[in-house]
Order: C-alpha cells, then structure tokens, then sequence
C-alpha cells in the first residue's frame, strides 16, 4: 500500500502541490488525470524522491518517510520500494538493452551475473523484445526503447511502478504496443500509479481514476463514475476538452 | 649555409633516447591532471561550499598564467615553502633532494588540471540529466549512479577534447629543459651544440613529436570508435 499524506510542494513561490492526501491499495492500478501544470507529474516524482516535497509523508509497505526529515539513507531505501517508467524513456544510452535491465539487478540487488540475466532476458521476452537483447538505445523504435524501460522497472519488483505520461513521446502508431505492454502487466496484479493523457486506457485499465488540478485533487473515483458522471464542473470541463464531441463541420 | 641531411638522421637517432622522460612527464602531468580535474569539475558542478569558488579560483588563475611561469613559480617557490615547513617541524628534509623532474610532475599536473577540469565539466555536463534521475529510479546511490552511468558518458563525449589536452601536455613538456630536465627538444638542442647544426637537431625533433603525435591521435580514434558504437548522434 502506498500511502501519501499531505504533501507540499513548491518551485520558487509557486506551489505546485497543495497538501495531497493519496492512498493507493496493492494490486490497485490509479490513473492521475489533469491539465498540464496540475501537478500530476510532480506528484509522480515525489513517490520516487526525484522531486523532494517540501513537507508530507511518504509511506510504501512498511516503510515511511517523513520529507522533512529525510536523510540521504531514507531517500535511497524509498526509491528502492518503487520504479518509475520516464516520458523520454531514459534508457542508460551505453547499454544495451539486456544491460539496461541487468543494471538495477547486479548494482542495487547484488545479484549474481548470471541470475540477472536470465531474469533480465525473461522481461525482455515478456514485452516481445526478446530479439533485441543487444541492441543500443538508439537502435530502436520509441515504443521498443519505452517496452525495455517497463522492463527495466519490473526487474526491480518494486511495490509500485510510476508511470509518467509512458506515451506521450511516441508517434501516434507506436502509442498501441506500449499501452499493451502496461495492460498486460496491470493484470498481473502490479500496483501502478500512470499519468496519462490515454483516455481509452484510463477507462479500461485504470481501477480507480484521480483529477488533478492545479496542485489539488479534485475528485477521485472510478472510471465509470468520473467519466460518465464528474461531480466537479473542473473535471467536467477538462473531460469536454480532451474528449471533444465530434460535431465540427469541415 | 648548407643543410645536411644525414645529421638529421644522426640527431634523430640519439634523440630516441629521450622519448622515454618526455612521455613520463607527458604520462604523470595528464594522469595527475585528470584527477585534479575531475575532483575540480565536481566540485564545481555540485557547487560544494568553500571548495567550489577556490576550485572555480584555481581553474581561472592556472589558465590566465603560462604553463612556463607555473614550472617558475613551483621551482623557486615549493623548496621555500617546503625548508620552512621543514625547519618549523624538525623534519630531516631538505628541498635540494627533490630531483628536478618533480618540479615538472608538480607545475604541469597544476597545470593539466586545470584545463582538463573544464573539459570533463563539459563532458559531465552534456550527460542528459535524465540518465541520472533513471539510475536513481532503479535505486542505485549517488556515486553509484555516477561511476556507472554519468562518468563513462561524460567521457566518451570528452575523448577528442581530452586528446587535445594529452598532445598540449606532450608539446609543453618541452619547458621542463627550463629546469633543466633533458627531454626531446633539450636534447636536440644538446646534439646540436657540438656542431652547430640545430636546424638540423630541431626538425629530427620536430618529426620525432609529429610522430608521438599521431600515435595519441590514433589512439584516440580507436578508443572513439569503441565508446560511440552506441551514440549515432552528431551530424555525419
């Protein structure tokens, strides 16, 4: 369970988050929506420590942080407790693939060579790209590079893995292979929390589906209730926007 | 006056024998100076309290003066300071044990450093910062994160600047004859005193430094290429 409590943030004098509460339960897979500048992507962040908050709590399993007080140790056990899936894939661009996925196992888990290898290749097949084992970043696609990021991130069995805005980077047509990888492994019961702009994602994969914006929640339910029926005109009004009724003429 | 082409040859082949004290100074004043620099570029990157602006101080004081006044300064100043450390301390040291050369290790590693600094700076700084921020994701420490990921990065993309620094430290080690230290240039200049042949002494060195030359080029071309197999950045 991850459980985030009162959570501050600000760049400068702008507060980007304001005291966010967010539970998320095992297994559970949590869409965060919102208008660019609402603070999703920074909330995000803030799970894996790559954005320090100014104040709040961060809990995942058994383990709690509290931001103010967060010493270098804490924040490395933290980070371990989750894995995060960039926008720009963030691919260690001088490994190859396998190495990529290898990376986490051999430094952070001390696995043996070996071992994390054959789990490594595993992962790698399992996103269907068990044929590019040795091939560098920049030898592949933007859906391959971001297929060999979820599996970087799964090698790590973290509790939760962060996915931020996985597709948004990609051409329209590479959009499918990626969404599918992430379908597949939220039936295997992997907690997840995704920023999106993926609709159609949302609706079916998400089970539970938080509006942000403008540093706060505005309304969390799930997909059939917030999408079908917002309580908050804020939520109505940024679902009419990216779902625009088709009624243009040309 | 004439040139005579086969003292050329008989000043190249006596001067072989100083290749060996050229690359050594070559050899400890890069080495050094790599260290030097890499300690002053992070230091200047993670902008550390008092030893960020004397690292900064170092770099703009060591650039804005010549290689040839170092070599000075640390001749006639190290031995000062080092008898009056001595005398205060009772150590049984005395400046005059230090053999020449050392001078040369120490003012050109200084100087080494300094440049080097700025091109690994330049090389940590090119590294996309999300190279980092993934390596934290999966877990890994800081130094972790930086030996694995950033530094073989950084230096990769430093390989041709850095190539620049080892040729400017093989062509300045020709001061080191200031001190009196017999590298290659000193010992054409040595060869040619007996008979006054020294455009005939310096070309015969000229070839030899053109030759060391390209082997570092080489060098650095073939390490290049076995670093950039995953980088098809650039223009070409």
């Amino acid at each position: 369970m991850i459980q985030l409590t009162n959570i501050s943030k600000s760049f400068g004098r702008h507060q980007v988050l304001k005291q966010i509460d967010l539970t998320v339960q095992k297994g559970e897979v949590v869409v965060i929506l919102g208008p660019s500048g609402s603070g999703k992507t920074t909330l995000l962040r803030c799970v894996n420590y790559l954005e320090k908050p100014g104040e709040g709590e961060i809990a995942i399993g058994d383990f709690r942080l509290n931001c103010k007080h967060a010493g270098k140790k804490d924040i490395h056990q933290l980070r371990q407790k989750s894995a995060m899936v960039f926008q720009q894939y963030n691919l260690f661009k001088h490994k190859t693939a396998l190495e990529n996925v290898m990376e986490g196992l051999v430094v952070v888990k001390k696995l043996p060579k070996e071992e994390a290898k054959a789990r490594s290749v595993a992962l790698l097949e399992k996103v269907g790209l068990g044929s590019k084992l040795d091939a560098y970043p920049s030898q592949l696609s933007g859906g391959q590079q971001q297929r060999v990021g979820i599996a970087r991130a799964l090698a790590m069995e973290p509790e939760v893995i962060l996915f931020d805005e996985p597709t948004s980077a990609l051409d329209p047509e590479l959009v499918g292979e990626v969404l599918a990888v992430i379908r597949n492994i939220a039936k295997e019961g992997i907690t997840m929390i995704v920023v999106t702009h993926e609709m159609g994602f949302a609706r079916d994969v998400a089970s539970r589906v938080v509006f942000m914006d403008d540093g706060v929640i505005v309304e969390e339910g799930t997909p059939a209730e917030l999408f079908q029926n917002p309580r908050e005109e804020r939520t109505r009004q940024f679902l009419k926007r990216i779902t625009p009724e088709y009624n243009y003429s040309i | 006056m004439k040139i005579d082409p086969a003292f050329i040859w008989t000043a190249l082949v006596q001067l072989l024998s100083a290749i060996p004290t050229t690359l050594v100074i070559t050899a400890v004043s890069v080495t050094a100076g790599f260290i030097i620099g890499l300690i002053t570029a992070l230091l200047r990157i993670y902008r550390v309290p008092v030893l960020g602006p004397i690292a900064a101080g170092y770099v703009t004081f060591i650039r804005g003066t010549p290689m040839l006044t170092h070599l000075l300064l640390i001749y006639f100043g190290l031995p000062m300071v080092l008898d009056a450390l001595a005398a205060q301390f009772g150590w049984g040291f005395k400046s005059s044990s230090i053999p020449m050369i050392g001078f040369a290790f120490i003012s050109f590693s200084i100087t080494a450093g300094a440049y080097m600094s700025e091109v690994i700076r330049s090389g940590l700084l090119a590294v996309n910062r999300g190279q980092l921020e993934a390596a934290y994701s999966v877990g890994m420490t800081t130094s972790q994160a930086l030996r694995r990921i950033v530094f073989p990065q950084a230096l990769a993309v430093s390989v041709p600047n850095l190539s620049n620094s080892i040729i400017g430290m093989l062509h300045g080690s020709t001061l080191a004859f200031t001190v009196s230290v017999v590298e290659i240039n000193a010992k054409a200049q040595i060869v040619a005193s007996t008979n006054w042949k020294f455009f005939e002494a310096y070309l015969a060195a000229a070839v030899i430094f053109w030759g060391l030359t390209l082997l570092i080029e080489r060098i650095s071309a073939a390490i290049e290429k076995r670093i950039q197999v995953y980088n098809r950045g650039g223009v070409a």
